[in-house]
């Protein structure tokens, strides 16, 4: 049922996307002057109408597969959704889409510590001082061996005290 | 430059200032990574960018291809000793390593898997190198519409080669071209599909991209398994150590059509957009289980079927190099996430590339020719230490490689590409369940923005005529008709098949 709700989903956003955002800004007339030039809305509209042809036949194709299964229905498909909403991969999720919108403000180390010390308790360590430890250990290392040894720039973070903390790090070597 | 030239500009290039021991880093790396389960050989090059970014082009590509061709030996171990591939392309090394690791000869069995390895890599190296100059010349004569041509041949043979969905290979390949197409059109320069968003102007950021994809959603993935390997899931005996045991001249000699024949079918199938080291070695498996004189033996533990999937699955790293090296067309995922990476130093591949800087073939060569030999000796080390790197708890490993995502995608997107790291990990389980084919996806996205812009210059030149612009040449018209044929495939194939089985019986 996923598979077919996420289809029809996709669908619905293609028919939008293809009368509303395939041309965002007006064609310079320089370039509409001469008429053997490809428009630039051609191209992303051309593709689009293919995929929504795919998706049509693929949503039919899906129906028709499905026919009789038992596991095919509203209900299962709650029952699952209800699942994946409890389940370790979206909190996963979750870890992570909260550490790419905390990062510019905590900067590198206090990120990558949290990152390391929450994954490493989802995916199931029980030692927690352990993890604790070899967290902020590991976001050390990282930060000193990347922008230190490699100079990469990693992000210091915009709170003073972390930033002047991670600018120390970075001139250790 | 002469072959002798081109050979020394190779030595200086990896054995200059500390080449030398990235690349000896690199070749541990990738064996680890290779035969760590969940650590995929395109996860492998994706993690590796990582370390690239300060890097110039040539030192980057080296270091890249070191993982990429160590990562592919490194999954035997694991496919031998647990019967769980390191990476997809040594499932078939499973069907006869594992029986023979139960029969006490786990040594052997890594040995034939070690060899096989050097062997496929070190031919494909020799026909890369040989092959990739006069191709790159001869592609420097093609037009525009020849080149849209080859460029959409790399798309087209994705559905060929996933003949069982078919649909959502196309529906995959079409989304890649789709986000290739986000930002500012490549002619006129009118924004398209940003949805308001102003830093979609430039376009998609491709590393975050291929690192999401490729890195978070396997990390994902992972979050849910409910087993996690340790040495005593092995074979009884080894507690996941093995001391290797190189093949006998006896065997060696045993084993040579097999080594002959699928570095050759392995080393074809790697140069095919799409293909890569998976299908071949499964391809070879097949084949020499056919034209073997006791296929019966075949998955009881015999050398032979080792050797076939070891030498193909190596041989297709140097073929995958050579349509990237002359045309600009990645052979596989890891091959455009090497384009990637290369293209964000400002290298442009494709033929002009070879013409004008021919040191990023020479170096490719030495150091496909310098992994392979070396990846033996730092394989069987590892193979002897493995219990130890397996007793790293995956709740610490699966952390660390979000890290080393993260750190690739900032220094390539910034903040916006750590976001657009996580949103691609998260489409990726989407990608899954919705039975879509991410590789598809990866070629589309690499090869859309190319796709578009030859297709537009060929319709200019032929004056909006599209017939000329996809048909106007002989190279053209031949490979846009193989295209055609192999996209209505699904319409055509089931009555092949028909036919085929009423004559049968």
């Amino acid at each position: 049922m996923f598979e077919l709700f996420a289809n029809i989903l996709l669908l619905v956003f293609m028919v939008f996307t293809f009368f509303t955002h395939v041309l965002e800004a007006k064609i310079p007339k320089s370039y509409t002057k001469n008429p053997y030039n490809l428009m630039p809305d051609v191209w992303p509209k051309v593709i689009i109408a293919l995929i929504v042809i795919c998706l049509t036949i693929n949503i039919i194709k899906i129906i028709r597969k499905n026919k009789g299964n038992p596991e095919f229905t509203l209900k299962a498909f709650w029952k699952n959704s209800l699942n994946f909403f409890k389940s370790k991969m979206f909190l996963g999720m979750l870890i992570l889409a909260g550490a790419s919108f905390v990062i510019e403000t905590l900067g590198f180390v206090v990120t990558t510590f949290l990152i390391l010390f929450l994954y490493g308790l989802l995916l199931g360590e029980k030692k927690i001082w352990r993890l604790a430890i070899v967290s902020v250990v590991l976001a050390l290392l990282l930060h000193i061996i990347f922008s230190g040894l490699l100079d990469v720039t990693l992000p210091r973070g915009t709170v003073p005290f972390l930033r002047n903390f991670a600018l120390w790090l970075e001139n250790l070597l | 430059m002469s072959f002798g030239e081109m050979f020394l500009s190779g030595l200086s290039a990896v054995f200059s200032g500390g080449h030398f021991l990235m690349v000896l880093l690199a070749i541990v790396l990738g064996t680890i990574f290779g035969a760590l389960p969940g650590v995929s050989a395109t996860m492998a090059v994706a993690l590796g960018l990582t370390f690239t970014y300060t890097m110039s082009p040539v030192p980057a590509i080296v270091f890249l291809v070191a993982i990429y061709c160590s990562s592919i030996t490194g999954g035997s171990i694991t496919a031998i000793l647990f019967k769980i591939p390191g990476v997809p392309s040594s499932a078939p090394t499973t069907f006869d390593g594992y029986p023979m690791a139960k029969e006490g000869k786990a040594g052997k069995a890594l040995g034939v898997a070690l060899f096989c390895s050097a062997i496929g890599g070190l031919f494909s190296a020799i026909v890369m190198f040989a092959m990739s100059s006069p191709l790159s010349k001869a592609a420097l004569a093609f037009g525009q519409g020849d080149l849209f041509a080859i460029t959409f041949l790399g798309l087209s043979i994705l559905t060929v080669l996933d003949m069982d969905h078919i649909l959502t290979t196309i529906i995959s390949g079409l989304l890649g071209l789709l986000l290739a197409c986000i930002g500012q059109d490549p002619m006129a320069g009118v924004a398209r599909l940003t949805f308001g968003n102003s830093q979609l102007l430039a376009g998609i950021e491709m590393i975050p991209v291929l690192i999401g994809l490729f890195a978070v959603t396997e990390v994902l993935k992972q979050t849910n398994a409910k087993k996690r390997l340790s040495a005593e899931d092995g074979v009884a005996g080894t507690k996941g150590r093995v001391n290797t045991k190189m093949p006998s001249l006896r065997e060696m000699w045993s084993i040579k059509w097999v080594m002959l024949r699928c570095s050759i079918v392995g080393t074809i199938v790697g140069i095919l957009p799409g293909a890569g080291a998976t299908i071949a070695s499964f391809m070879c498996y097949a084949m020499e289980n056919k034209l073997s004189k006791y296929p019966e033996k075949f998955g009881t533990g015999i050398i032979d079927g080792i050797a076939a999937s070891e030498t193909a699955n190596n041989a297709a790293t140097g073929g995958a190099m050579v349509p990237l090296l002359t045309l600009g067309i990645p052979g596989g995922n890891a091959a455009a996430v090497m384009m990637s990476a290369l293209a964000l130093k400002g290298v442009q591949m494709g033929p002009l590339l070879l013409t004008k800087q021919p040191e990023f073939l020479s170096a490719t060569f030495i150091t496909m020719i310098i992994t392979n030999i070396l990846m033996v000796v730092v394989a069987m080390g590892i193979a002897k230490v493995f219990a130890q790197i397996l007793a790293i708890p995956y709740s610490y490993l699966g952390p660390i490689i979000l890290m080393l995502a993260t750190i690739g995608s900032y220094s390539e997107g910034g903040f916006v590409g750590v976001q657009v790291m996580v949103l691609a990990g998260v489409l990726g389980v989407v990608v899954k369940y919705m039975h879509l084919n991410s590789a598809a996806i990866v070629l589309g996205l690499v090869l859309g923005g190319m796709c578009e812009e030859h297709f537009s210059r060929a319709y200019l030149m032929n004056r909006a005529n599209v017939g000329k612009a996809l048909f106007g040449t002989p190279i053209a018209a031949v490979v846009m008709t193989a295209c055609i044929l192999m996209l209505l495939s699904p319409l055509y194939m089931p009555w092949i098949k028909k036919l085929i089985s009423r004559k049968k019986a």
